[in-house]
């Protein structure tokens, strides 16, 4: 199969170009390119990285639930200099978002890229890899999403403004970041990878920064987008997802019940997209990375459009080209050890 | 509440002192009650002026709109613009052949300005000027221990090999010079004789640089000051960073190993 009708690797180029321009931009763009751009992107570009050339949307958001919110609840006054910093960074992320929708997770997010580029790895050094998850534990995790961006953006930030609990948790989610670690030690700063012994809380949410970060780098190895499932801007995604102008859509036929190649491909073990009857299959878990439409086998039966544009509709030539190029790529999985004894 | 008002004199004694005997030259007035906190975003800043007497004020805001300032015995309060991001806060003065400026950038909150710092950096404020290439942005700030870089330019030329003094609040000084391009690296000094565990903890000090040009009669003397901070390493370990990071790749291995097994099971 030629490279550039493969949706994958053109999907991975594009990470790649994103990464480059997230993680290096500013020397390029100019250094205070965030401020120009937007300085609230839908994806984990970190504003530590001292070459970015813009940052995440939930840097400003924790800041301003801590600063503005938390202090003006104390106060008792509610102006707009307090609901419009925090409108105008949620406008911005939606205009970005309507233009590309989730698809900002599977094609743009720098920690997405590098979890993918571990799995690759891990695929070529052939660790058994986990195709997926155990449903139970799909259905355990799933949750987890919602309490990140739940208790780590929106309460913490705002609890700490309020005086409920100390600094430590003003911006907690970004304490915590994998992304903070790794867009910072791409751009060659030590600074963010350390153990904070100034106070307990700091300490705690260092240890979990780092830990988490060393969990990533081993557990991608084996395992498809360990933190995607945990990531809040996953979460912050799912709240819009209705408003993006690229679509995943499904035309049900009875073949799908016996299929289930689709929730089989997806890095993110949606095993809905298989099952589910109806026409929007944009699940909350969705990353837009077009797998499920590379690898269902049955003629426009799913397609990933772009308002009404089809970008990629499902083809039985593709779909056993795909295949082909997919196995050549992975080569003969190594048994493993207890198979083999037996 | 007394080791407050007692750290406030002792900072705003140092800092007098320090700009003593500099060149015209801003400095934070020392604060009435404390620092103002995250609460206070929108409040008024109140600067020092040292040396300035009958010189220009004015505060150019980030799309380069200037206001004229008042200053009453160099005391100068900084009102909120209504505009987000740096606004330089600029003092002249001339004789028909000494031509002095200081320079600071002051960060306001406000309303998005549309604006690039950039912008502001590269506008002409006088002839001779220590521009920060960069200034800080989000997440980032003047660290003692690091290296700070700026341009020394006249008359928006790059000002090669030029001698520049820096000197801090916390009494270091040296003589630095710009390289061929007008690039000046200071190297913040780690000065700070107390130091607390945490950014919360500790004060800034001040830095002041002070470039000094002459063309023919005319000279030219420009200061640029501003705010820096205890490296935040004494506090950070790397070292027992990235052994954790280790350990959370054991952990992940374990786990790893641990499903594994379960699922051959």
């Amino acid at each position: 199969m030629p490279l550039w009708k493969n949706l994958s690797v053109i999907r991975k180029v594009v990470q790649l170009l994103a990464f480059l321009f997230l993680v290096y931009g500013s020397v390029f763009v100019g250094f205070y390119s965030a401020d120009k751009l937007s300085g609230a992107f839908p994806v984990l570009a970190c504003a530590y990285d001292a070459k970015t050339a813009d940052y995440c949307v939930l840097i400003p958001l924790q800041h301003q639930f801590g600063h503005l919110l938390g202090p003006a609840i104390n106060a008792g006054a509610f102006g707009l200099s307090v609901i419009m910093p925090i409108l105008t960074t949620l406008a911005t992320f939606i205009i970005l978002f309507v233009l590309l929708n989730k698809a900002f997770c599977g094609w743009l997010c720098p920690l997405g890229f590098f979890q993918e580029v571990i799995g690759m790895i891990g695929q070529k050094l052939r660790f058994n890899r986990t195709d997926s998850l155990d449903d139970n534990l799909v259905d355990r995790i799933r949750p987890a999403k919602w309490l990140m961006l739940g208790l780590l953006v929106v309460l913490f930030p705002l609890a700490s403004g309020m005086g409920f609990v100390g600094h430590e948790l003003g911006d907690p989610f970004c304490k915590i970041c994998p992304s903070r670690i790794l867009t910072s030690l791409a751009a060659g700063q030590l600074n963010q990878l350390y153990i904070d012994t100034s106070s307990t809380g700091y300490m705690i949410l260092s240890i979990i920064a780092d830990t988490m970060f060393g969990l990533i780098l081993v557990l991608s190895l084996s395992m498809r987008q360990p933190f995607c499932r945990i990531c809040p801007m996953l979460a912050m995604h799912a709240l819009f997802r209705k408003v993006g102008l690229v679509k995943l859509v499904k035309n049900y036929t009875p073949r799908c019940e016996k299929c289930g190649l689709c929730s089989k491909a997806c890095p993110m073990d949606i095993r809905e997209i298989h099952t589910s009857k109806e026409k929007d299959i944009l699940f909350p878990d969705c990353t837009l990375c077009g797998r499920c439409v590379e690898f269902c086998p049955d003629k426009g039966v799913m397609a990933m459009k772009y308002a009404v544009i089809p970008i990629k509709v499902s083809d039985p030539q593709y779909f056993k080209e795909r295949n082909k190029a997919q196995k050549a790529w992975e080569g003969k999985q190594k048994p493993s050890r207890r198979v083999k004894k037996g | 509440m007394k080791i407050k008002v007692l750290a406030g004199v002792m900072l705003a004694v140092a800092l007098f002192s320090f700009t003593a005997q500099a060149a015209m030259s801003w400095a934070p007035a020392p604060a009435k009650h404390g620092h103002g906190g995250h609460g206070g975003r929108h409040a008024a800043k109140t600067f020092m002026l040292h040396d300035g007497v009958g010189a220009e004020l004015s505060l150019i805001n980030p799309k380069l709109s200037v206001m004229p300032m008042q200053g009453e015995h160099g005391r100068v309060t900084v009102k909120s613009t209504g505009m987000d991001n740096y606004h330089a806060l600029l003092a002249t003065r001339s004789d028909g052949k000494l031509y002095e400026s200081a320079v600071r950038y002051v960060y306001m909150f406000g309303k998005p300005s549309g604006e690039s710092p950039s912008l502001l950096i590269k506008h002409a404020k006088a002839a001779l000027e220590i521009k920060p290439a960069p200034l800080a942005r989000e997440h980032w700030r003047y660290y003692s221990n690091t290296e700070a870089v700026f341009v020394v330019s006249y008359k928006g030329k790059p000002l090669a090999n030029t001698t520049v003094l820096l000197k801090t609040a916390n009494g270091s000084d040296a003589v630095l010079q710009t390289d061929v391009a007008g690039k000046l690296i200071v190297a913040l000094p780690e000065d700070f004789s107390i130091i607390k565990s945490g950014r919360m903890g500790n004060r800034p000090s001040e830095f002041l640089l002070t470039a000094n040009y002459a063309e023919g009669e005319q000279r030219f003397t420009t200061t640029f000051s501003s705010a820096y901070h205890i490296n935040p390493e004494h506090w950070q370990s790397t070292e027992l960073g990235l052994a954790t990071v280790v350990a959370g790749m054991l952990l992940g291995g374990l786990i790893t190993v641990r499903s594994r097994r379960r699922k051959e099971k």
